[in-house]
């Protein structure tokens, strides 16, 4: 099996389900409880808490709040701020080409509470384009929520340049969605007073995930209950997972340099040869993030040549496999302003540091061949 | 223990004259099958109604499930009395005051000839009580509550609330019919009204890998499962299509495509329902409902095969078929988005009146048929019970 669909999520790495197990087996008291049993327990989840903050480069001024995913740290991260801050103002801005726990949350929002969400444009390489952000902060914006990396095609985005543009604007937060980039690129996500992610994207387990924000800030909670997670997220933490977490992230950390040279190899490599197919568009361009690649098919269904490579034990995606034209597009490639047949086929490659040239050489033929074989519709 | 019945009135069937002793034995079966689940239940059956006795089991439970039983016009819950008549009197009053509605008729039916009092004279006796005690009144004509007496030699069986059967004839009693089953919302709906007539069903479904996800086949499981509360064991025949398919759009006008892909369809289901002794062939088509289903399409895809194709869902509307998928509880997987053979090869301009010279026109550009043998030599066969998949055997070009 060829497994190119890294960016969906990972294999756990060996270490981190031993730590699972381990953490499991032997720690599993519950961390609010009072016993030695349950201090032991809170012992692992503050340790794996302080490992990750130092990991990925806060300081002091911010916590982390382990959850069950990007999707759930997305959520509390915008609803549980601009409920807390709606009297600051009723702006949100985000980009169009954010994940839909995003995109989807601040349409709720616009519904229920009113509040006025601008989805700032992509530029042709699929970063933010940052003019448009100029354009549409002003005073009465709370929150900008634009993620680090985009998943569809790896465009990065420069955190630097939106922090210096939201600079005056006192009263706005940032919110990056770094699902896509925790554990693969050293970013300055310190700029940013809220960071989600989940784990499963770079080797640790699903259903674990965390929020980092900054101190000062208060969420109305989206899960009501217990005190766990300073009041913000109640229910019962998942230690196991987040040992896990922790551990994938720093083995993630020490190795991220010798990881994004091998997996740049191998994207480089099938950019190159893929370009060259007749009927292939590549739409990531090297300055992406190498762990993912995104081409879109000239004149074949996406969804028809993946499920050929399916066949044949290769696992790569396109936006979804549905059936209705209009659902089956990507509307980050819309966005970039691909042409139309282009953002209705994507197929996304995504790579993790387990992925060897041998499997990209095979990639290359055994895709020509379902390209030949598959008759255009 | 209550003396509680819940009585089955027959369909049509009440109907057949010398049919009746199968079909009633038929839907006996077919009925103490479905509740088998139920243990404390007993049944007896009679010329006219089943008695199912619930013992320890609760009405609320049982009804529905027999109202997923075909053959069965209507489930009464009823108490049994003794055969005086102020006991008969008495439960008919309690029964009534539960009812909602304004004019009642009391209405017997009195099997047990020694029973003293004539049919009308008992009527009018347990008439009268009801009037006396309540503020209801009587209107033979159209009464809002009807309170029936059955007089029977162990007892007396009265009830005045009814709940709808599914209709339609046993399961088995109107010979087996070969399905098209692409996965959508219509041919589950066309399945089960089908069944619900009392045909058996194979299922045929035309899979052209990579065009058509292997997912659709996961599908196709949840689907039959479902249709499994209604007939117990279903084959299904999975026809690999894709050379097939591919022929058909490298030789013929796109216009065409799908006209010729389900002349196809029909010559192979033809093929497969005579091995399997299916006596015609079945589809979800709804006429106009898209281009290959107007009046003329069907007539021109018809034109393959002299067996009778039955089309259940022909004159209904989406809106009408989309509730009866939900009824039937198929709804939820129909709408997965996976493509099908029908939705993938979808031509941008299919012809909506396709002529059949002109298809056997494109049909001679090709030679289709060693395509179609090789189809139905490689058919795999998944068969089902109770909706669970019991085997998977490839059909090597089955003979009979």
């Amino acid at each position: 099996m060829i497994y190119f669909d890294n960016a969906a999520t990972t294999a756990p790495i060996e270490a981190a389900l031993k730590k699972y197990l381990d953490v499991s087996s032997f720690a599993y008291g519950n961390p609010q409880s009072r016993h030695f049993f349950g201090r032991e327990a809170d012992k692992i989840l503050e340790e794996a808490r302080k490992s990750m903050l130092l990991d990925l480069g806060f300081k002091d001024n911010h916590n982390l709040l382990f959850c069950s995913g990007a999707t759930e740290s997305n959520n509390l991260a915008i609803k549980g701020t601009a409920l807390k801050y709606k009297n600051r103002g009723n702006k949100i801005i985000t980009s169009a080409g954010e994940h839909p726990s995003v995109l989807k949350t601040l349409d709720e929002l616009a519904e229920i509470e009113g509040f006025d969400i601008v989805k700032l444009p992509l530029l042709a390489n699929g970063c933010v384009s940052l003019e448009a952000l100029k354009d549409a902060i002003d005073q009465k914006t709370i929150l900008v929520s634009i993620m680090a990396v985009n998943n569809e095609v790896g465009a990065i985005n420069d955190l630097k340049a939106i922090k210096e543009i939201m600079t005056p604007y006192r009263k706005a937060l940032l919110h990056v969605d770094a699902t896509q980039a925790v554990g693969k690129a050293s970013l300055p996500f310190f700029l940013a007073d809220l960071i989600s992610f989940s784990g499963h994207k770079f080797g640790a387990l699903k259903g674990c995930g965390a929020l980092i924000y900054r101190k000062n800030i208060q969420f109305v909670p989206v899960n009501s209950g217990g005190a766990q997670e300073s009041g913000n997220r109640a229910g019962t933490v998942n230690v196991a997972g987040a040992a896990a977490m922790s551990l994938a992230l720093s083995i993630a950390t020490k190795s991220m340099k010798k990881n994004l040279e091998t997996v740049k190899e191998i994207r480089d490599y099938l950019l190159n040869e893929l370009r060259q197919i007749e009927g292939v568009s590549v739409n990531s361009n090297p300055s992406c993030l190498p762990y993912v690649l995104s081409i879109s098919l000239t004149n074949k269904k996406a969804s028809v040549v993946v499920e050929s490579l399916s066949r044949k034990g290769i696992c790569v995606s396109t936006v979804s496999a549905c059936s209705s034209k209009e659902s089956a597009k990507s509307y980050v490639l819309e966005a970039m302003g691909v042409d139309k047949h282009c953002y209705l086929n994507p197929i996304r490659l995504s790579f993790s540091p387990k992925s060897t040239m041998e499997e990209a050489k095979t990639f290359v033929e055994e895709f020509r061949k379902s390209l030949e074989e598959v008759i255009s519709l | 223990m209550s003396d509680n019945y819940l009585m089955v009135h027959y369909g049509e069937l009440g109907t057949k004259g010398e049919n009746k002793k199968a079909f009633i034995n038929q839907l006996y079966r077919n009925l103490t099958h479905r509740l088998k689940g139920f243990s404390s239940l007993s049944f007896q059956k009679t010329r006219d109604r089943i008695y199912v006795r619930l013992n320890d089991e609760i009405p609320g439970d049982v009804i529905p499930v027999i109202q997923e039983v075909s053959g069965i016009q209507k489930i009464s819950l009823v108490e049994k009395a003794g055969k005086s008549i102020e006991e008969i009197r008495e439960k008919a009053l309690s029964l009534i005051k539960n009812e909602e509605g304004k004019t009642f008729k009391a209405e017997i039916h009195r099997a047990d000839k020694t029973f003293p009092l004539s049919s009308y004279d008992a009527a009018c006796s347990i008439g009268d009580y009801i009037l006396d005690h309540t503020d209801k009144v009587v209107d033979v004509h159209t009464p809002d509550i009807v309170v029936s007496v059955d007089i029977r030699e162990e007892g007396s069986f009265i009830y005045a609330h009814s709940y709808p059967g599914a209709g339609g004839y046993p399961l088995g009693m109107n010979g087996k019919a070969l399905m098209l089953l692409s996965g959508g919302i219509d041919s589950p709906v066309a399945s089960y009204l089908l069944l619900r007539r009392g045909v058996r069903i194979e299922c045929i479904h035309f899979a052209a890998p990579p065009y058509t996800s292997d997912a659709v086949l996961d599908k196709l499981k949840d689907i039959i499962a479902r249709l499994g509360d209604f007939q117990a064991d279903i084959k299904l025949h999975v026809v690999p299509f894709t050379k097939l398919q591919e022929a058909i759009y490298q030789h013929v006008e796109e216009p065409y495509c799908i006209t010729i892909m389900r002349r196809m369809m029909v010559r192979i289901a033809e093929k497969v329902a005579k091995n399997c002794n299916c006596l015609a062939i079945a589809t979800g088509e709804s006429i106009g409902q898209v281009a290959s289903q107007t009046l003329v399409s069907m007539r021109t895809i018809n034109d393959v095969t002299n067996f009778p194709i039955i089309r259940p869902c022909a004159t209904l509307d989406k809106i009408d078929i989309i509730a009866i998928s939900k009824k039937i509880g198929t709804y939820e997987t129909s709408i997965r988005p996976y493509e099908d053979c029908c939705t993938i090869f979808a031509p941008k301009k299919p012809k909506t009146k396709p002529k059949i010279s002109e298809c056997e026109y494109f049909e001679s550009s090709f030679d289709w048929k060693p395509l179609l043998e090789e189809s139905i030599e490689q058919i795999n066969d998944v068969v089902f019970h109770n909706g669970v998949e019991i085997s998977s055997i490839k059909e090597e070009g089955e003979k009979q």
